[in-house]
């Protein structure tokens, strides 16, 4: 049975998720977002119905419920299949309300016999993940470390639990950096920043599985709070020809928009940012007239796929459709096409707009009534799965 | 891109600091360590300057706290706290604009991504290419975390600062580290502002950030200004 990371995008790559009895590492650059990877897989695991385990090294165990619930995950609700491994009070002295706590978190043998201790108790399949694997090789030593790994897997495997580490990889030496990222997990998934002076992008994806081929692909995101890890569309672009509805359609996707306008119609942009279905993507609508085709231009460089929004009703605006799908030059970029206002009397059903249009089979188009949010949803999830196809070759 | 610590005669002497340069700030308890690095972080907010301040000791809030009760006319926006404290008070205080939470200073994996989120909040969005990141103090960091495991973290960022011209400033407190400890953690700075002396008579002097070490000054601190007498 599989075991899903609850990063749709990183269940796909690896399809479909962890095989009990496995080990996946999240092998991150320092100052990038990692710790929520773990957490958001133990989420996954808990709203499923099943058992998640969080040992945790840094984080005061009374703190760790609150940090679920930052990102809209109601750690209240997980009951008793939650627990605790609390390898920070120890560290501290401070007293801990948990059951398993681990004496002497700077001693690999007390982690391991916690470890253990919990692993046998808690005999049904479950899904431990480790807060920081890296602040438990500083504390305990690198050898030490590697080596209790090795047996905590052991152990996981016999009793079908998945186990999951978060790493930061801080400049250790080369060979342990290369021990963690090649041999001690059956899957490792690189968590990296996109530098250039300061980080200011993050993607994530998988370097290896031992049970499947997964797809080697970098997948950019976000940390939502709520929403946790989200796959990042920085630019999705939505033209069309005047009044067709691209404002609408805009606002009807988006969790937040703001517009420039003037007398009803768009004179600059649209711009809507976009929560939905496990990705998050900032969306621009350009202006429709044709005095505003320059401001389209400089509007289409880098975007990543295009919605085109026609008026089902006007026939007269088709050929101006697909002169703007020229302009923005996204013949060859994905291409969603809206088939808007469906709702009105005459509106022209998807088949013969394609007909119309002269369009091949490929390119979907979609109802929507954006009026009403009907369908809009719909067309997003088809064109980020585009977006996603084409990412991958 | 260069920067001035804000303490008069002593930046006459030095001249301008270089973008990138990282400096170690080593003194007793008790001679205004704290408000010796937020009057350079407060200097750099009054020069249109972005200050990211890693707070080991006071909650984020009290020192938000120290700006808005002495330092008026300073951007409040450019200031970003990364406190790792309250969380070890047991108290769930979420992020907000200008303080955002790590769980410990055991917790160098959360202190490093807050960091790395204001450099990124400055830089990207807001466009400012002058930061200053103050880490008050190490000594709190290595009390939890051993010398190799600190100075890794130490490497990671000061290169950060280096690459990015940042100015990096670096609190230890003296007489809590072994000889090794320091002489360890100075090959990462490129220069020291030293302090001396006890029972309220204590000077101060800068090292390696000018051909020769500055001469030593007794100073008082007066709201945000450090006063050099001598
Ligand atoms: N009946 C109906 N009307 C719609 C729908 N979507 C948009 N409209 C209307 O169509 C008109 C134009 O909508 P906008 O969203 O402003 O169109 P636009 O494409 O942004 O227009 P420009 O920016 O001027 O090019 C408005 O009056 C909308 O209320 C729909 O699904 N059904
Ligand atoms: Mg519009």
């Amino acid at each position: 049975m599989m075991v899903e990371t609850g990063i749709p995008a990183l269940d796909k790559h690896l399809h479909g998720g962890v095989p009990q009895g496995k080990s996946l590492l999240y092998y991150a650059d320092p100052g990038v977002e990692c710790n929520v990877f773990g957490m958001q897989t133990v989420h996954r695991a808990l709203s499923e119905g099943g058992r998640g385990i969080y040992v945790t090294s840094s984080t005061d165990p009374r703190m760790i419920r609150d940090l679920f619930e930052e990102f809209g995950w109601g750690a209240g609700e997980y009951g008793d299949r939650f627990t605790i491994v609390d390898g920070f009070s120890g560290l501290i002295g401070a007293n801990s309300p948990e059951q398993y706590v681990v004496p002497n978190p700077d001693d690999a043998g007390s982690m391991t016999q916690s470890i253990k201790q919990m692993m046998e108790d808690v005999c049904e399949p479950s899904v431990i993940v480790f807060e920081s694997l890296s602040t438990i090789m500083d504390l305990c030593g690198e050898s030490a470390t590697l080596d209790a790994i090795e047996e905590w897997n052991k152990y996981a495997m016999l009793y079908d639990h998945v186990i999951v580490y978060n790493f930061t990889a801080w400049p250790y030496s080369e060979d342990t950096l290369a021990h963690v990222k090649e041999t001690i997990c059956n899957s490792v998934v690189l968590i990296g920043g996109i530098a250039a002076k300061v980080i200011f992008g993050q993607y994530f994806g998988v370097k290896k599985t031992d049970w499947d081929e997964a797809t080697k692909k970098c997948t950019l995101y976000k940390v939502l709070k709520p929403g946790g890890v989200r796959v990042y569309l920085p630019k999705i672009l939505v033209t069309g020809p005047f009044d067709a509805g691209k404002t609408t359609f805009v606002h009807a996707l988006s969790t937040k928009a703001v517009s420039v306008d003037r007398l009803g119609t768009t004179v600059a942009l649209d711009y809507g940012h976009v929560d939905h279905s496990g990705f998050t993507a900032d969306i621009f609508g350009t202006p429709g007239q044709e005095r505003f085709d320059p401001i389209v231009k400089l509007l289409s460089g880098e975007a990543m796929g295009v919605f085109l929004i026609l008026d089902s009703t006007n026939t007269n605006d088709f050929a101006r459709a697909k002169r703007m799908l020229e302009i923005t030059e996204s013949i060859g970029l994905p291409v969603v096409i809206v088939a808007n206002k469906q709702d009105m009397k005459g509106a022209l059903v998807p088949e013969e707009i394609r007909r119309k249009l002269g369009m091949t089979d490929d390119v979907p188009i979609m109802p929507v009534v954006a009026a009403s949010c009907e369908g809009v949803f719909e067309a997003f999830d088809v064109l980020v799965d585009r977006v996603m196809e084409v990412d991958s070759t | 891109m260069t920067y001035n610590l804000g303490i008069s005669k002593m930046d006459e002497l030095i001249g301008d600091i270089k973008g990138g340069t990282n400096i170690m700030m080593i003194g007793p308890p008790m001679s205004g360590k704290d408000d010796i690095t937020n009057i350079i972080a407060y200097h750099g907010l009054i020069n249109k300057n972005a200050a990211v301040i890693v707070s080991t000791r006071e909650p984020g809030k009290n020192v938000l706290d120290w700006f808005e009760n002495r330092a008026l006319g300073i951007p409040p926006e450019h200031i970003g706290i990364v406190d790792c404290v309250t969380r070890t008070l047991g108290f769930g205080a979420p992020d907000t604009e200008n303080i955002k939470m790590a769980s410990s200073p055991v917790d160098l994996t959360g202190i490093g991504v807050k960091i790395s989120q204001f450099f990124e909040r400055f830089w990207m969005e807001m466009q400012i290419k002058e930061t200053r990141l103050c880490i008050n103090s190490l000594s709190t960091i290595l009390m939890y975390s051993n010398l190799q495991t600190v100075f890794r973290f130490l490497h990671v960022f000061t290169g950060r600062v280096k690459a990015a011209n940042m100015l990096g400033v670096y609190v230890i407190e003296d007489g809590m580290h072994d000889d090794k400890t320091i002489v360890t953690l100075k090959q990462l700075f490129d220069g020291m502002i030293e302090i001396r002396g006890d029972d309220g008579d204590y000077q101060i002097r800068a090292i390696g950030l000018s051909p020769k070490p500055t001469p030593w000054f007794d100073y008082e601190i007066d709201g945000v200004n450090i006063v050099l007498r001598g």
